[in-house]
């Protein structure tokens, strides 16, 4: 399996703006922050466990659930 | 009268009155100063809440102060917002920021101030300003809870002390804290922009960090070997004559190209340190520097340009570019690109916005 962690940020993303791009921007520059940099990941990324614990961490972190 | 500045470089209680008379003709709903170490920060708190009981008042400590088109030491800059500009306030204080950095009573406090969920506020209307003891090494941590807790942009600074690095302090209708943060959020009923400038340009050269300590902001290894031999080789000179290049080669956390400054400190035996931390695993960028009164210049102007009114400025200015600043005796230079706009700001121990940095200017810009 690939691409899951790409699919969650964007989830978490596209959750936490609801659609407002200023919004996704900073979401996606708090993630870079916390060490995670979304434009590392596509759909052919490998579904390493550890970091889609991370990547959901994060986005508990910021009060969505996916 | 919508924002005025003033400043003073009396000693209390003189000041005070200093600052009163210049402000005579506005009736803040909310003052913001920053003043030199020089002064008592219990007294000063005091006394700015009591010259001013109606507003809402909030500073910190400095490592020098910018007001009038001025960059200044050993003085108070304050800024005066009044109703045409602040709508609503709400002041909250984070304390014990040395142990586990939590947010959540400060949110609650501003929350019953404003009789509304943070959440549910505007973003193009409210903003907020984080003003944080310079020494507690909990900034990251602090604009992580804030940047989880709400869309609502924060900016700022960390206090100062003069460069003495003893004790640094935040102040919020009448108290004084250290080892806190204190948080500010304004309705601006004009609106507002942010403008971020850091001058440096992108080498395209990265480093990755692949060892840490980040609660002491070491960098062990970046891209497996030392730190300093990686860095020193990134810049293609020997690792003794690196440290010397710090100031112009920091490296920057970028997005999209904009980068967020992480300056290196200083060697350590296993590493070297920065002035804010560096996660494991993250891509750096090798920043070379630029000039910082055209870029800052250039940053000003390109927002006068939009057209969109500019009431007033704060600026909260990285101490490293002060120091470079005034070496370069270029203060009055960068003074003057605020002329004409009522600005206050200070030299800051680091730069908040989204997240913490260094050689950084955040500014709010009021509409």
């Amino acid at each position: 399996m690939a691409g899951q962690i790409k699919h969650i940020i964007d989830t978490i993303i596209e959750k936490r703006s609801r659609g407002n791009p200023t919004i996704a921007l900073t979401t996606k520059t708090k993630f870079i922050f916390k060490g995670v940099n979304p434009d590392r990941f596509d759909h052919t990324s490998a579904d390493d466990p550890g970091l889609i614990a991370r990547v959901r961490a994060i986005g508990a972190e910021m009060g969505v659930s996916v | 009268m919508s924002i005025k500045t003033a400043y003073s470089t009396k000693d209390l209680p003189d000041a005070l009155a200093d600052l009163k008379t210049q402000s005579a003709d506005c009736r803040p709903r909310a003052v913001i100063f920053f003043a030199s170490s020089k002064y008592d920060p219990v007294e000063l708190s005091r006394q700015m809440k009591a010259a001013f009981p109606e507003a809402c008042v909030a500073g910190c400590s400095t490592a020098g102060e910018i007001a009038g088109g001025k960059m200044m030491t050993d003085s108070i800059a304050a800024m005066f917002l009044d109703e045409e500009i602040v709508g609503q306030t709400a002041l909250a204080v984070v304390e014990n920021l040395s142990g586990h950095v939590t947010v959540r009573d400060a949110f609650s406090q501003m929350e019953r101030e404003l009789h509304a969920p943070v959440s549910s506020l505007d973003i193009e209307k409210y903003v907020g300003l984080v003003l944080v003891d310079g020494l507690s090494g909990a900034e990251e941590a602090l604009m992580e809870r804030i940047g989880d807790r709400t869309d609502i942009f924060f900016l700022g600074g960390s206090a100062g002390d003069d460069l003495k690095f003893a004790a640094t302090h935040v102040m919020a209708d009448g108290g004084a804290y250290t080892n806190a943060a204190v948080l500010l959020l304004l309705e601006l009923k004009r609106g507002f922009d942010i403008v971020k400038t850091q001058s440096f340009q992108a080498t395209g050269k990265t480093l990755v960090a692949t060892a840490v300590d980040e609660s002491l902001r070491l960098v062990v290894e970046f891209d497996y070997k030392p730190a300093l031999e990686a860095y020193a080789q990134a810049l293609g000179v020997s690792p003794e004559e690196a440290p010397s290049l710090f100031m112009k080669h920091p490296l920057g956390l970028m997005v999209d190209g904009d980068p967020f400054v992480r300056s290196p400190q200083r060697v350590d035996d296993r590493g070297i340190l920065f002035y804010c931390h560096i996660k494991q695993g993250m891509e750096l960028e090798v920043l070379q520097a630029t000039d910082i009164v055209a870029g800052t210049r250039c940053a000003i102007e390109t927002r006068k340009a939009t057209g969109v009114s500019v009431s007033g400025i704060i600026d909260f200015q990285c101490i490293l570019r002060t120091l470079q600043l005034r070496a370069e005796n270029r203060c009055d230079q960068y003074g003057a690109i605020f002329s004409g706009i009522p600005t206050a700001g200070f030299s800051t121990y680091g730069e908040a916005y989204l997240g913490h940095m260094n050689q950084t200017s955040t500014i709010l810009v009021f509409r």
